[in-house]
């Protein structure tokens, strides 16, 4: 298992965002990583962001300011339309950076 | 198991004439009941316009209003049946907007405490048979029915 981090955003940076670390940590978990999850708000991402170590921004909600870190769009997680899409985004982000 | 549905948060036809009144009158209802503090509406309108809650799910299009845990006394999650559907913009998208048929209103005071009830919102959003139950609903018996056993 490759320990990853994943900050969720949404606009409360708390509830939506909840939702979607918790389907994220388990379905990841089915392809091998181990993800560590932190939930913002679009607002706060770039403080949560300055802890350091993040792999991939995953949004319910648009965070259109560039951080360096790939950004990928977790709406199918809460619709339920298009979780496999979201997963295969996060890894093929993950494989990029750490290989397969 | 913590509770999490009361009656008084099952509303089988809310008339409403738009997203903010849905809000206000069913946010109402939290208040009411102590499940939420008195700047719980209000945030809860500021956040639905900055980061709108409607969702288009397979079958049904809903909105899931909620705000932060320092508006919140304790957790509870209220289902509210549109008496007809009200235009909600749907999350992570402004552009786009939805009917929303059905209000599925979350007092969240801390979402680690409350995964379960997380959980099982998320549940029914992707669980088709849940939705189809909701939909048919047609009287408080019936919510209330749904909501115990798809969120209780």
């Amino acid at each position: 298992m490759k320990n990853v981090k994943i900050l969720c955003v949404c606009g409360s940076g708390a509830v939506s965002s909840s939702m979607v670390a918790l389907k994220i940590r388990e379905m990841l978990r089915d392809r091998g990583y181990n993800a560590a999850t932190m939930e913002s708000s679009p607002t706060s991402a770039e403080s949560v962001l300055a802890s350091g170590g993040f792999d991939a921004i995953a949004c319910v909600s648009p965070v259109y300011a560039d951080f360096g870190i790939p950004k990928i769009s977790a709406l199918g997680m809460l619709t339920g339309m298009g979780e496999e899409q979201v997963i295969n985004d996060l890894v093929k982000v993950l494989e990029e950076k750490y290989g397969k | 198991m913590t509770k999490t549905v009361y009656q008084e948060l099952i509303v089988p036809e809310l008339d409403a004439g738009d997203a903010g009144d849905a809000i206000r009158q069913f946010g109402a209802r939290f208040l009411a009941g102590g499940f939420v503090r008195d700047t719980f509406v209000a945030a809860v309108l500021e956040r639905e316009e900055k980061y709108p809650t409607g969702l288009q799910l397979d079958g049904m299009a809903l909105a899931m209003p909620h705000t932060s845990g320092e508006h919140v006394r304790r957790p509870a999650v209220g289902v509210a049946k549109l008496k007809k559907p009200v235009i909600f913009g749907h999350m992570g998208d402004e552009e786009t907007k939805v009917e929303a048929e059905m209000l599925l209103m979350m007092a969240i005071q801390d979402p680690d405490a409350q995964v379960d009830l997380l959980r099982k919102v998320m549940g029914v959003f992707t669980n088709q048979e849940a939705l189809a139950e909701f939909k048919a609903a047609g009287d408080f018996e019936a919510l209330y029915a749904a909501a115990t056993k798809y969120l209780g």
